[in-house]
């Protein structure tokens, strides 16, 4: 018998579509209650991923396992045991039904117990503030409305992996905000992993733990948020602020060889430097050695955007 | 297999046909078709020369009862396009999909949403037929016959129910190879008129003369039943075989 430690294994997944190959032999592992972050660019295979995560696809090559079930010998229990967030989920609910009426269907067809249905809904309904609007039709609420509805569905039976394909798009900054904010409180209240496909970078970097990046159906890169941010960062942004002296603290800054920028902002200066991980420090001590009596050093945080641009402009080659 | 979740799956397609004026109004104007059709012929006869109409009356009906089959069988193709093709189009499918549906359980959800409305509008039809003939006799006084006659009850109440299974297996089979309901609805017209042949069959053993011999009635009934079973068991267990989520999805 095969255990399995990660919720979601991928081994060697491929998907062909005629001459196209959409998903290459892909290799993931998704760690127990995390969430997951599958970046691309589109048309680079995230939503195929999903898909065959989720068994609606028939992988041509390789396999995956959900929580130590085979999507090709256990379809039908790997099923019971994900929730789906189809790409443009909002416009993948049954318009005419009310929301309720949506929500009791597939409650039915996950097989949550009869007698738990009503109660179920209502939590959800209620954590979405959507409980105002259950008789509505679904056609009628506001996309974000609509988005939040298909994620309660998603969310109905409990499933231990919930697939989120692109959750935030089409939304406007408030209700995007809004169920991010529901992708994050949902993780820690029942500890669910989550697998979200997005090409949205400050979303991936505000919500996963860890990310991959695809590109052409092939990982590029994979591994913790935090730490590929860190590794890969070629330069960064430094915040300066001094008791007195900041003509001479920005001059001292920039005759040093790793900075390659500086610009003042009021009564601050930021000053960009090459291998921030090493020469932070470096940039610290050489103020300080010089009297300068520092009131702030912060770093600017760091983005995914030059990672993520880097590596598929570059194909996976660091 | 558990069957309430195909109960559940057709009861929500049905009622998600029903919001399609095309399907409510198809569903209503065939119904009201067939039987005004049939009573129309039967008062047309009575009323018009009762000598030869009451004395033809038995003969027309072995015509008229695979008619009433031809015309009721058009409803199931219509449901049966917006069931699958409808849901691909309303980007329902998806998350159906997802669900722990079986294939089969999927399938039987789908030919029950179009077969339970049909056998009603059949039934329906055939009721509606027999009291309308039965006023028509009666306000002449002629004695009650049953029309459609027992040969064209056996007919409908077998040929039909398996002529039901085998376009919506048929809308099934080409449910994978179409994008948009309003192409499935052509094609579903076009096999439509392909399916109704063996129910024309009956219709030969008329004469020139306007009368039939009740054994050769009985006997291509039995054919086309026959025929139509062979044609419901061998489509469904194609459709069955050949349903492909992959395809429905990559489509």
């Amino acid at each position: 018998m095969v255990i399995k430690l990660d919720e979601v294994v991928i081994s060697g997944l491929t998907k062909n579509f005629d001459d196209l190959t959409a998903v290459d032999h892909i290799e993931l592992n998704v760690p127990k209650g995390s969430i997951y972050g599958l970046l691309g660019p589109n048309g680079a295979g995230k939503s195929t991923t999903i898909r065959l995560l989720c068994t609606l696809l028939k992988p041509d090559d390789g396999t995956a396992y959900v929580s130590g079930l085979d999507i090709i010998e256990s379809p039908v229990q790997v099923r019971e045991i994900t929730g789906i967030l189809p790409e443009e989920g909002n416009h993948t609910l049954y318009q005419t039904l009310s929301g309720y009426e949506n929500l009791e269907y597939f409650a039915r067809l996950y097989d949550v117990p009869e007698e738990e249905i009503p109660e179920r809904i209502e939590e959800l309904l209620t954590f979405m503030d959507l409980w105002d609007r259950k008789d509505d039709p679904a056609g009628e609420l506001s996309t974000g409305n609509r988005q939040r509805l298909a994620l309660c569905r998603a969310l109905l039976h409990k499933p231990k992996v919930l697939l989120l394909d692109e959750p935030t798009a089409a939304l406007d900054p408030v209700a995007a905000k809004r169920v991010r904010e529901l992708i994050l409180s949902f993780s820690e209240k029942y500890g669910q992993t989550f697998f979200i496909n997005s090409h949205n970078l400050s979303e991936v970097q505000r919500m996963c733990d860890k990310i991959a990046i695809i590109d052409e159906g092939k990982i590029l890169l994979s591994g913790d948020t935090q730490e590929l941010r860190t590794r890969f960062q070629t330069s960064q942004d430094f915040r300066i602020r001094v008791v007195d002296d900041l003509e001479k603290a920005g001059s001292i800054a920039e005759s040093l060889d790793f900075v390659t920028s500086m610009k003042k902002e009021a009564d601050t200066i930021v000053v960009t430097i090459e291998d921030p991980f090493n020469n932070n420090s470096n940039l610290m001590q050489s103020l300080l050695s010089q009297g300068i009596k520092l009131v702030e050093f912060a770093e600017e945080e760091a983005t995914l955007e030059d990672l993520y641009l880097d590596v598929i402009k570059e194909g996976g080659a660091k | 297999m558990a069957l309430y979740k195909s109960i559940l799956v057709a009861k929500v397609d049905l009622k998600m046909a029903m919001k399609v004026r095309m399907v409510k109004f198809g569903l209503i104007g065939i119904g009201a078709l067939g039987p005004l059709m049939m009573i129309g012929i039967v008062a047309l006869l009575v009323y018009g020369d009762p000598v030869i109409g009451l004395l033809i009356l038995p003969s027309i009906s072995a015509i008229l009862a695979p008619m009433l089959g031809m015309i009721v069988i058009i409803p199931a193709s219509m449901i049966a396009a917006n069931a699958l093709v409808g849901e691909k189009e309303m980007n329902t499918l998806e998350p159906l999909l997802s669900t722990p549906l079986t294939d089969r359980e999927l399938l039987l959800g789908k030919l029950l949403s179009s077969f339970v409305p049909s056998m009603a509008l059949l039934l329906g039809s055939i009721v509606v037929s027999e009291i309308g003939t039965f006023i028509i006799l009666w306000s002449v006084g002629a004695e009650f016959i049953l029309i459609p006659g027992i040969p064209g009850l056996f007919l409908l109440l077998t040929a039909g129910p398996t002529l039901i299974v085998a376009i919506v297996a048929v809308m099934i089979l080409i449910s994978g190879k179409v994008k948009r309901v309003y192409e499935a609805y052509q094609m579903s017209g076009a096999i439509v008129m392909v399916f109704i042949i063996p129910m024309m069959l009956p219709m030969m053993t008329m004469e020139a003369t306007g009368t039939v011999d009740i054994n050769l009635v009985w006997m291509w009934n039995i054919i086309t039943f026959l025929i139509t079973l062979v044609l419901a068991a061998s489509t469904w267990a194609l459709a069955v075989r050949r349903f492909n989520r992959d395809t429905m999805i990559s489509m």
